[in-house]
């Protein structure tokens, strides 16, 4: 089927999976980026929280290194007079601090100051801190100027609020990604695998439609809708041959039999020969087309033998005319699956290529059976080797000069055989002369 | 013979006409269901030629109406449809014989004779072919006029081969005609009776020729009329 250049695997552009997750990527980053600027948005409107969130952060170091006395932790990037100790409820007051230890109503409490200064701000606080079972108090004040000492209180909101429930939800969002595209894509493969299995002859085939996804389904519903309007071209252009075939019959009835009444003479004579010959050009387009529509009930059971009786009997008279023999034989069981009348036009057109290729005083065998198959064997010179291609080409001949037949009744065989599940093969006999054998389906295997 | 020709093209229908006189039939000519329907109850005919589609009905339809009357006037469908269906349909009507357009006179006039050969057609019909003659009721055979004798049972297969001289007979039909269904064929019966009638007849001087098919049947045929 597949000619070149039409290779089953398209352009080798993206998977969906790729881009469903590139674009999950993206999206998970920007918001991301949002969030942050949301944060920091937030907090840069409000010092008073950030300072006291940065106090606690400050006091979270001191909790969790117990060796690190307090005046050695390093305290915020770029502040200035920091100073850190722990203080006793009762002692307030007595360490060098710019500031108040207790908090304004004098009960040791968290509490968090910030004041302006010249030159920027000063925060000053109190945390309780466990160290080692024990609940202490931890004094801390500094002084600093712009966003910079809030540096590490916004990046550690952001890795509390923006990466840490983004990065899972991420990975979650991707692998649930392969997922939901696996099934998202079944049915798509499955419509694919039925475009590749449709059949010009079997022009009745439609994608099966699964209910979901809808986008899937619409999709295989528009390709039965394009099917469908396939199949009307089709009709038409088939039913135009038919048509024209038919329209054509009558004004030939009348050429003919108009020439019986010229005075007899060589031109008449090729008159008739041509309109004789036109005649069966049309009758053999018109068995085309109908072969091209023809549809074999199931439980149609025919008798080979019988309708190639009545054909040989049928068309004995003009063999004998023409000095020909024409034998029938029947052997063992003959009975097929079958159209009588399409099977009776297969055995005409076959006795009709073995009477016009055969020499003149050869025999023309036909036989029915055994089993559900017919021949037809000629004595003439058989079919050369580099003809074997063409003979069931629509209007081949091998030699175009002869002028008596139009090269289509080998075609409509094939055509009939196919629309009987069968098949034509063709060989040349043992003892020379071709032997065409056309098969058909079994009783019993409707 | 009378025969009523039903179809539309008037052109066809002359020439039909013309060609059926020659070969001495009388051709009345209708182009409508209505026209043959009239046709009929005015006329009693041998044979009706019909065209299928007619401008105003179905020719199919005219051969049910005449089945369902009961009556057996043979019905020779002449058309332009040769559809793979339509040969079958066209019997099933009711109708003898189905011939497909373009066709020859010669071939429509021995359609139109075989038809009117049929047994039960008219009786005591004389059956000829080439130089033979066989007078159906007398069961007499005559070459060139003169008497030959032959056994019943080759009058009857001479009969048989007669009412369709230039078609096939089938083993099968002759072989129904010729013997009961009690009496013990040999396979060999009916060829030898056909072999003896050859002889009889080739003494005779007749010029008729009866050609086995084989794995079919057997065929006579008459020599080649000089053709127009």
């Amino acid at each position: 089927m597949d000619k070149a250049g039409n290779s089953k695997r398209g352009p080798a552009g993206p998977t969906l999976f790729r881009q469903i997750a590139t674009r999950l990527a993206a999206f998970t980053l920007l918001f991301a980026l949002l969030d942050v600027g949301i944060v920091v948005f937030t907090y840069s409107s409000q010092p008073e929280s950030l300072a006291q969130e940065l106090l606690t952060l400050e006091a979270d170091k001191a909790e969790r290194s117990t060796a690190l006395a307090p005046d050695l932790l390093a305290g915020p990037p770029g502040a200035e007079h920091w100073a850190a100790s722990y203080v006793e409820p009762a002692v307030g007051g007595s360490v060098p601090l710019k500031s108040r230890v207790d908090a304004p109503g004098g009960i040791l409490m968290d509490w968090t100051r910030r004041e302006r200064i010249p030159g920027g701000y000063r925060i000053s606080g109190v945390r309780s801190v466990q160290q080692g079972g024990q609940q202490r108090w931890l004094f801390m004040q500094f002084e600093g100027d712009g966003i910079r000492p809030y540096v590490p209180v916004i990046a550690n909101e952001i890795v509390q609020h923006v990466v840490l429930p983004l990065i899972p939800l991420s990975l979650l969002l991707l692998l649930f990604n392969v997922f939901a595209v696996r099934r998202v894509l079944g049915p798509l493969q499955r419509a694919e695998a039925e475009v590749d299995a449709l059949d010009p002859d079997n022009i009745l085939m439609r994608l099966s439609e699964a209910p979901e996804p809808r986008e899937v389904n619409t999709l295989v519903r528009a390709v039965n809708r394009a099917l469908t309007r396939l199949d009307q071209t089709m009709a038409i252009l088939r039913g135009f041959t038919a048509n024209a075939a038919h329209e054509l019959r009558t004004p030939l009835s009348i050429m003919q039999l108009s020439l019986d009444k010229l005075p007899p003479g060589p031109l008449r004579d090729d008159l008739q020969a041509d309109t004789q010959h036109m005649a069966r050009l049309v009758g053999q387009m018109l068995d085309l087309a109908q072969a091209d529509a023809l549809a074999v009930e199931p439980e149609a059971l025919v008798d080979l033998a019988d309708i190639g009786r009545e054909i040989v009997g049928a068309m004995a008279p003009k063999a004998f005319a023409a000095q020909r023999d024409l034998r029938f034989e029947a052997i063992g069981d003959t009975r097929a699956l079958g159209h009588a009348e399409a099977i009776y036009r297969i055995y005409r057109n076959l006795i009709d290529n073995a009477l016009a290729h055969a020499p003149g005083d050869t025999p023309i065998e036909v036989t029915a059976g055994p089993g559900p198959q017919i021949s037809v064997r000629d004595y003439g010179p058989g079919i050369a080797d580099e003809d074997l291609p063409h003979i069931f080409e629509r209007f081949w001949r091998k030699d175009r000069r002869k002028s008596d037949g139009a090269g289509l009744g080998l075609g409509i065989v094939q055509r009939l055989a196919e629309a009987h599940d069968g098949a034509i093969t063709v060989c040349n006999a043992p003892g020379g002369g071709a032997l065409f054998r056309v098969t058909f389906a079994p009783p019993g295997l409707g | 013979m009378r025969l009523l020709l039903v179809e539309d093209n008037a052109r066809l229908a002359s020439l039909i006409r013309e060609g059926l006189d020659r070969q001495g039939f009388a051709v009345d000519w209708c182009e409508t269901v209505a026209g043959a329907e009239h046709a009929l109850t005015i006329n009693g005919y041998d044979l009706m030629l019909l065209d299928l589609g007619l401008p105003d009905g179905e020719g199919l339809d005219l051969v049910r109406g005449l089945r369902r009357r009961q009556d057996t006037m043979p019905i020779l469908v002449l058309t332009a449809r040769g559809g793979l269906d339509d040969r079958v349909l066209g019997l099933d009507a009711g109708a003898d014989d189905y011939l497909v357009k373009p066709f020859q006179i010669p071939e429509l006039a021995a359609r139109c004779r075989a038809l009117l050969r049929r047994p039960g057609a008219s009786l005591g019909t004389e059956l000829s072919a080439g130089n033979i003659t066989l007078h159906s009721a007398e069961r007499s055979v005559k070459v060139a006029g003169e008497p030959v004798v032959a056994t019943p049972r080759e009058v009857d297969l001479l009969e048989c081969l007669l009412r369709r001289a230039g078609h096939v007979v089938a083993k099968q039909a002759l072989e129904g005609a010729l013997y009961s269904m009690d009496a013990e064929v040999t396979p060999n019966a009916l060829e030898a009776c056909v072999s003896r009638l050859r002889k009889r007849l080739a003494t005779a001087g007749a010029d008729v020729q009866i050609r086995t098919v084989h794995g079919v049947g057997y065929a006579l045929f008459a020599p080649m009329p000089a053709h127009g």
